[in-house]
């Protein structure tokens, strides 16, 4: 800011034109204003101006002091001082700027005046510990249900009610080889659903199942691991992801993308190879859909591209134990029993609702306010309504107006883009010219925010250079 | 000694009414509250200046409870007597 200083002529010269008198008049009034006002002071007397504050006397008593040079003690002697005290009037008008601002209470540490967006990540093994017990738990419940059922185990939804993120595990599969459901055989092999699905290079959500299968006919599982990699940049996106598993007894595994709202058969392997062409083809489709829907959602809802930001590495469940392998033997017996009585073509879609850590949705919770402030920064501005109509006067800048109107003088960058057609070079505005003052969304002017000052700095270094 | 007094000493001094002097007191003090607005420093010569500095933030303790409070920056109106006018104070006797 400008810190030019009026000197006294100015001042009688500002008095002269505004009340209409001559300037002797007006400095000869001056003159005896401040000579009153010292006599007074001299006098021990306290003078008082209306608006404009209090002159008083002070005494500053005598002190000691070092000399600088010689390193001796010296004596500074006591002396009056003039103290003024702007009244209330005069105080708020000058700190209008700040006058928004008013004193927080910390309470506490002060690593909370740094600290207060983010939370820091939970410990990833203590999650992954609460989880696998999580899930055993729900297995336990599993297979209590299979067993009152008797075999008729249809779908069995656990939720966690403090978890909101849902992963409907059962089969899966967005894809699956022609090749292997080909080389497949009667039985359901454990490699081909080992085998990572790469969906595309940019939408890196790899679903890697492992089963490991015991030797026996019927299918057992002993142990499901599912791993869901999430690649910062991927455009992936849905913070839900369901995989639905299916089997059945013989080899004809049914799709269920749940995703895309797809069904997806894959007929036997034993029919001709015009159906696996065609299967391979709605796979396909149905892959593209979901990638297109995972773009959408990636640009379009920004809670997802938070979610997706967020680094998060590696998701490991491990849904069965191995010392529970007996107990779930015995319930995919049960489930197998089924299959076979029921023939080929039936579904299981057992769903577990996977819990998802409570730092996540606190991660997105906190992000929608500043993502709507990236919005707007991206947005061109538009001024439609206006505070004021300033004429620029010598001496006039826009950062000053842009003090007054919005608080801080980063923010003529505004005025000067609502009023770019009449300015040619902000630095240099003729005088005289009418500069309207446009109502800025208030989220773009927080003085206070640190973002809103660095985009401001950055319009102005726009503007400035192309000048 | 208050506005009234003031004014009353003034147009005594000047041979003026009070009204007029009123009026002039007036449009001073507005257009010194203008300038001082737009933080430009007055010079009142032989007198002393009237400049707005920045109090930056801080951060203050209070004493017995220890709560801690963030005060925000503030604009303030600071008078810095001129050498003139001390000098003319050092001849006043202290008490």
């Amino acid at each position: 800011m400008s810190k030019d200083k009026i000197s006294s002529q100015e001042i009688i010269d500002f008095v002269s034109s505004k009340a209409s008198v001559s300037k002797r008049a007006a400095e000869e009034f001056l003159k005896v204003l401040t000579s009153t006002i010292e006599e007074a002071l001299m006098a021990g007397e306290v003078v008082k101006i209306k608006n404009f504050g209090t002159f008083k006397m002070q005494w500053n008593e005598q002190r000691k002091s070092v000399n600088v040079q010689t390193g001796e003690d010296i004596i500074l002697p006591g002396f009056h001082k003039v103290t003024f005290n702007p009244d209330s009037q005069l105080r708020d008008l000058v700190n209008e700027p700040f006058a928004h601002l008013e004193p927080v209470e910390l309470d506490g540490s002060p690593i909370e005046k740094t600290n207060t967006s983010f939370e820091p990540p939970l410990d990833p093994l203590r999650t992954l510990n609460e989880q696998a017990f999580e899930i055993r738990n729900i297995l336990d419940e599993i297979r209590e249900l299979s067993t009152i059922i008797d075999g008729k185990v249809e779908s069995i939804e656990i939720v966690e009610q403090e978890h909101t993120f849902e992963l409907r595990e059962d089969v899966v599969e967005p894809i699956i080889d022609s090749n292997i459901i080909e080389s497949e055989r009667s039985e359901y092999s454990v490699e081909e659903m080992a085998e990572p699905i790469v969906v595309e290079p940019e939408l890196s959500v790899i679903i890697e199942i492992e089963k490991v299968e015991n030797e026996l006919p019927h299918q057992d599982f002993e142990e499901v691991d599912i791993q869901i990699n999430f690649n910062p940049k991927s455009e992936s996106a849905v913070p839900e992801i369901s995989i639905s598993i299916t089997e059945s007894s013989e080899s004809e595994p049914e799709l269920n993308d749940s995703v895309s709202d797809h069904n997806v058969l894959i007929e036997e392997q034993n029919e001709k190879k015009r159906k696996h062409k065609k299967t391979w083809l709605i796979v396909i489709s149905s892959l593209i859909l979901l990638v297109f829907l995972g773009i959408g959602a990636y640009s379009f809802y920004p809670p997802a591209r938070n979610f997706m930001d967020k680094n998060y590495s590696s998701i490991k469940f491990s849904v069965l134990k191995k010392s529970e392998s007996i107990s779930m033997t015995d319930m995919f017996n049960t489930v197998s029993g089924w299959f076979a009585s029921k023939k080929e073509n039936e579904i299981v879609p057992q769903s577990i609702v996977i819990p998802k850590d409570t730092m996540q949705i606190d991660s997105i919770e906190a992000k929608p306010e500043v993502d709507s402030l990236q919005i707007l920064f991206d947005n061109p501005r538009v001024y439609t309504t206006y505070l004021g109509t300033e004429r620029i006067h010598d001496g006039s800048r826009l950062t000053i107006m842009a003090k007054r109107y919005y608080g801080s003088k980063d923010f003529w960058v505004y005025i000067y883009e609502a009023n770019r057609e009449h300015i040619a070079n902000p630095d240099r505005i003729p005088v005289g010219t009418l500069i309207k003052v446009p109502k800025v969304d208030k989220r773009l002017i927080d003085s206070s925010n640190e973002r809103c000052i660095r985009k401001a700095k950055e319009l102005h270094d726009i503007y400035v250079k192309r000048n | 000694m208050n506005h009234k007094e003031l004014i009353a000493a003034l147009s005594e001094k000047m041979n003026a009414p009070k009204s007029i002097v009123e009026s002039l007191l007036e449009t001073t003090v507005a257009t010194c509250t203008e300038l001082l607005v737009e933080e430009k420093t007055i010079g009142f010569q032989s007198f002393g200046n009237f400049e707005v500095r920045k109090k930056e933030e801080r951060l203050s303790v209070h004493p017995a409870t220890q709560v801690r409070t963030l005060i925000p920056p503030k604009l303030v109106v600071n008078f810095k007597q001129s050498t003139i006018l001390k000098d003319k104070l050092k001849d006043l006797p202290h008490e």
